[in-house]
């Protein structure tokens, strides 16, 4: 995208007498701004479906609008943003005896590790905002930096609580990356390149004549892959049944307990980024990224768009059913979990794709 | 069972750190203060703080007459208050040497078994909350709404009744209430199904819950725990079958034993299956009782005019959803009693949380707190 | 073997349970429980959560008392078990009139009054609702409204007030001159006995 941009620059005459330098500043702004407004409106979005599919889950309404004054849309509809200008004006407040650095960058860290893996992220046969050659390579790496911001934040609050949820929380997603760079790994084999825009394009024709050639279809052993790296990837998120650091009925919030307001509203914001990236890494890798479930048909560049979303969005239902539905497992069993059930699995799985592609296609 | 705690790990030197599970608690069990000491993540000690609740309910009722006494009795145990008015009305009675009718047998049964459903669901619902599940949670809690709204219907009140007197009950049915309670048991008697499927068989929540905190038969008795606890390690011990208080002798009910079906017996996944359980032989209980009951009679035939109990003291216990409530009445021959002590289940449930949470990891000792359905209304009065 | 036996249960339960979850997602139009109040009050009949309220027997809301029909006998002050209820009387003459207190006459059972009810407070922060003042009145004056009750009082049950002072419900109806006047005749007969 950033080509994209200098191209469009060189076109104006204005801006060619610039130094390099900062047309490509100028450039990366420019992408910078639309992902992030991209993330603030995911979080709205994804947040109000998540309390109205619970709602309804549970027998209730959910957050409506009703009755005089200043009402919440109908159907709830500004609930979030009424929730957001709240968490704007609140006041900032700083414990006394918190180690001031740690807890002040931790926030930014937690959201930049975040932010950062999202350029990697197709939208579009056109829409990436880095085309990388090391494109899942890149995601893998970078969405470890989030854990810093965990234990930045756990260990500055000066609050033991806090510090249990955060230790928790560093263990959990170091271990679950493991599963998540194995299963990736399957699909890595079968395609033989890093770059995510190779990955979706050698995702297209039909296998048996109707289903598409997913890769979740393709080979029993990246089915199974596929379910790994998905519930491996709700564990990186910290989402039920994996939250136990904001195990909200254990230690009051886990790692954030400390922060308010705006501060807050960051770790908020990046959850939910991660929550749209897990689903968003799945979706390219295993169902087809901007493809067409129907092969040959709707495949222009705006669809392709709309496939995305649509199967990004359907697998953060699927993320909000889970949490909504089951109990939360404790720290041990998590990793248990993790290193005696997923990781002999996915390393059966590298193996069992790797014959299957050599024996029987 | 447990971790050997031993400071001396060649050089170096861990400390235990001490932990409040504060008085306000996420989990809503009321206000419990728990001073734990552990190492790392394992238990090594947990200190119970009662007190939090204390409301004199005993030195109230030595200055009020004996029905005056009955919204204070609600109080204590506030989540199965129909079960502790029973108490009360059957101590005071075999003191007075009151027959009532059978009509108001039935009733008290049907409204007692009724508030035990509702009891056991909030105490099923609050484990789920603990564990992290919350959508049964909701669930338990709409079908309890329907059992308030049929006690809203009889008394007007949906949690503190003031309904068993001394001698009867205050009110008749009001027309159309057996109907509707027919209808609420057709309705409840899936659900449990449902219950089952959400949570009951989940793994996850049989990985949370089975084999943790076991209370073993033995030390249970030495602490003497009752009620679905004592049930949940499995001797097969209830009041309405060994020492028999109304007219539970027409009824045919199992009694549900814990057996260790998902791990140990005793473990906390024993405890909320009997509990489990019990609502589906309450609800037989209930059913049984509407088809039975005489229609017609007076409910207000044996209520004295004036309770003057003669002098002598009593004894007797009842079987409430936490366990074995027992009521001690000391009378001088005034309308005014001259004490009243309540033995309190779930007090005994909360003193052996020591014993059975050694051992185990934080995030258990919520889900002992939680499978062992305390009320703190009940410990403190 | 147990590797893969817990593997399978773990597989067949959380899709067992999700099952549930999602069948509930889908009814949600049918079994919503959730009254939009103040939008929507209790009770309602057309959805059904609960009954129709006309089959009420008893029904626990806001204490009300007829003054009219109040004879002062402290029934009611006695059956209190927390003493929320206080109530001061004087004598009265026969055929002396006040027309505040209903003229001294008869109640609306035809009961004679004799005993004029200068103060009658009832204080509802203490107040438990056990309803248990409303069984002994013999006039049926004091009651709580709605339900049963509706054709005196309808029904109340929002009744939270901003002012504390508020929250003590004063029945009586005697204006104060009249309730000093007869105090200081009692002070002058207890001074001259």
């Amino acid at each position: 995208m950033v080509d994209f941009f200098l191209e469009k620059f060189s076109q104006i005459s204005w801006l060619t007498g610039l130094p390099d330098g900062i047309l490509f500043v100028l450039a990366v702004i420019l992408i910078a701004i639309p992902i992030f407004l991209f993330l603030a409106v995911n979080a709205l979005v994804v947040v109000y479906a998540e309390r109205k599919i619970s709602a309804f889950m549970q027998d209730r309404l959910g957050p409506m609008g009703q009755g005089a004054g200043l009402h919440a849309g109908k159907w709830g509809l500004l609930q979030t943003v009424a929730d957001t200008v709240k968490l704007i004006s609140k006041e900032d407040i700083i414990p006394a005896a918190v180690d001031k650095k740690l807890f002040i960058s931790a926030p930014f860290i937690f959201f930049i590790g975040s932010f950062i893996t999202f350029v990697a992220l197709p939208f579009n046969q056109t829409i990436v905002a880095a085309n990388f050659n090391i494109g899942i390579f890149y995601i893998v790496a970078v969405s470890s930096v989030g854990v810093i911001g965990i234990i930045l934040a756990g260990y500055g609050s000066n609050n033991k609580w806090s510090l249990y949820g955060a230790m928790r929380s560093a263990a959990q997603i170091i271990s679950y990356e493991i599963p998540v760079a194995l299963s990736l790994l399957t699909v890595v084999m079968l395609v033989g390149s890093l770059q995510m825009q190779e990955i979706i394009k050698a995702q297209d024709g039909v296998i048996w004549g109707f289903l598409p050639h997913w890769f979740v279809f393709k080979n029993p052993f990246t089915f199974i892959a596929f379910f790994i790296l998905f519930i491996s990837g709700v564990a990186e998120v910290n989402r039920t049944p994996f939250d136990i650091p904001e195990a909200e009925s254990e230690l009051v919030a886990g790692f954030h307990t400390e922060y308010s307001g705006l501060r807050w509203a960051f770790f908020f914001l990046a959850e939910y980024a991660n929550v749209f990236i897990v689903a968003g890494v799945a979706s390219v890798v295993f169902l087809g990224g901007w493809q067409s479930p129907i092969p040959g048909f709707l495949e222009g560049s705006g669809w392709g768009l709309v496939w995305f979303l649509g199967k990004a969005i359907f697998l953060i239902f699927t993320m909000i059913w889970f949490r909504w539905t089951f109990p939360r497992l404790r720290t041990d069993q998590l990793m248990v979990m993790c290193w005696k059930y997923f990781i002999p699995i996915a390393f059966i799985n590298i193996m069992g794709v790797g014959l299957w592609d050599l024996f029987v296609s | 069972m447990g971790v050997e705690h031993d400071h001396e790990l060649g050089v170096i030197h861990a400390e235990e750190m001490v932990l409040n599970v504060g008085p306000q608690h996420p989990s809503t069990h009321g206000v419990l203060r728990l001073k734990v000491q552990t190492d790392g993540e394992i238990i090594t000690k947990i200190d119970p703080y009662i007190g939090y609740l204390h409301r004199c309910f005993e030195k109230h009722c030595e200055n009020v007459t004996y029905e005056q006494c009955i919204p204070y009795i609600d109080r204590c145990d506030y989540i199965a208050s129909m079960n502790n008015d029973f108490g009360y009305a059957v101590t005071v009675e075999q003191l007075m040497g009151i027959e009532i009718p059978e009509k108001v047998e039935y009733i008290r049964v049907i409204v007692a078994e009724l508030n035990r459903i509702a009891s056991h669901l909030l105490a099923i619902g609050t484990i789920g909350l603990d564990v992290g599940a919350f959508t049964p949670f909701l669930y338990c809690f709409r079908d309890r709404e329907r059992i308030l709204d049929l006690f809203e219907m009889l008394c007007g009140a949906r949690l503190l009744y003031n309904y068993i007197w001394v001698g009867g009950v205050s009110h008749d049915f009001p027309v159309g209430w057996v109907e509707k309670t027919y209808e609420f048991i057709d309705y409840f008697e899936p659900k449990i199904h449902e219950y089952n499927e959400l949570l009951t068989y989940n793994k996850i929540f049989i990985e949370r819950t089975a084999d943790v905190g076991i209370l073993p038969v033995d030390v249970a008795i030495s602490y003497g725990v009752t009620g679905p606890n004592l049930r949940g390690s499995g001797l097969r011990w209830d009041l309405r079958r060994d020492d028999l208080y109304s007219i539970y002798d027409q009824f045919e009910f199992d009694i549900p034993v814990g057996t260790g079906a998902m791990g140990s017996v005793g473990d906390c996944w024993d405890r909320y299956y009997v509990r489990v359980r019990e609502m589906e032989e309450s609800a037989k209980i209930v059913r049984q009782a509407l088809d039975q009951m005489p229609r017609e009679g007076d409910v207000h035939a044996t209520i004295p005019r004036k309770i003057r109990p003669p002098k002598g003291q009593i004894y007797k216990r009842t079987e409430s959803p936490r366990g074995d409530l027992g009521f001690y009445i000391i009378s001088d021959g005034s309308p005014i009693p001259f004490r009243i002590k309540l033995r309190s289940p779930a007090f005994t449930a909360v003193s052996c949380i020591n014993e059975i949470a050694r051992g185990w990891m934080l995030s258990d000792v919520m889900v002992i707190l939680g499978s062992l359905d305390i009320v703190l209304g009940e410990i403190d009065r | 073997m147990r590797y893969f036996s817990n593997i399978w249960q773990a597989i067949t339960t959380l899709l067992i349970g999700m099952r549930v979850t999602i069948v509930h997602f889908f009814k949600a139009r049918k079994g919503i429980v959730t009254l939009q109040y103040p939008v929507e009050r209790w009770p309602r009949p057309e959805r059904n959560i609960g009954f129709s309220f006309d089959s009420y027997n008893v029904i626990r809301s806001r204490l009300h008392v007829d003054m009219d029909d109040c004879i002062g006998c402290l029934k009611c002050v006695r059956a209190c078990p927390v003493d929320c209820i206080r109530i001061e009387t004087f004598k009265v003459e026969k055929g002396v009139d006040i027309p505040e207190a209903n003229h001294i006459g008869v109640t609306s059972q035809g009961t004679q009054k004799r005993l004029l009810v200068t103060r009658f407070d009832i204080d509802m922060t203490e107040c438990c609702y056990c309803n248990l003042c409303t069984y002994p009145c013999p006039e049926e004056c004091i009651y709580m409204v709605g339900g049963p009750n509706s054709s005196k009082h309808e029904i109340d049950y929002e009744f939270s007030e901003y002012d504390r002072n508020n929250i003590i419900y004063r029945f009586a109806k005697v204006p104060p001159e009249e309730v000093a006047r007869r105090k200081a005749e009692k002070e002058m007969e207890k001074t001259a006995l």
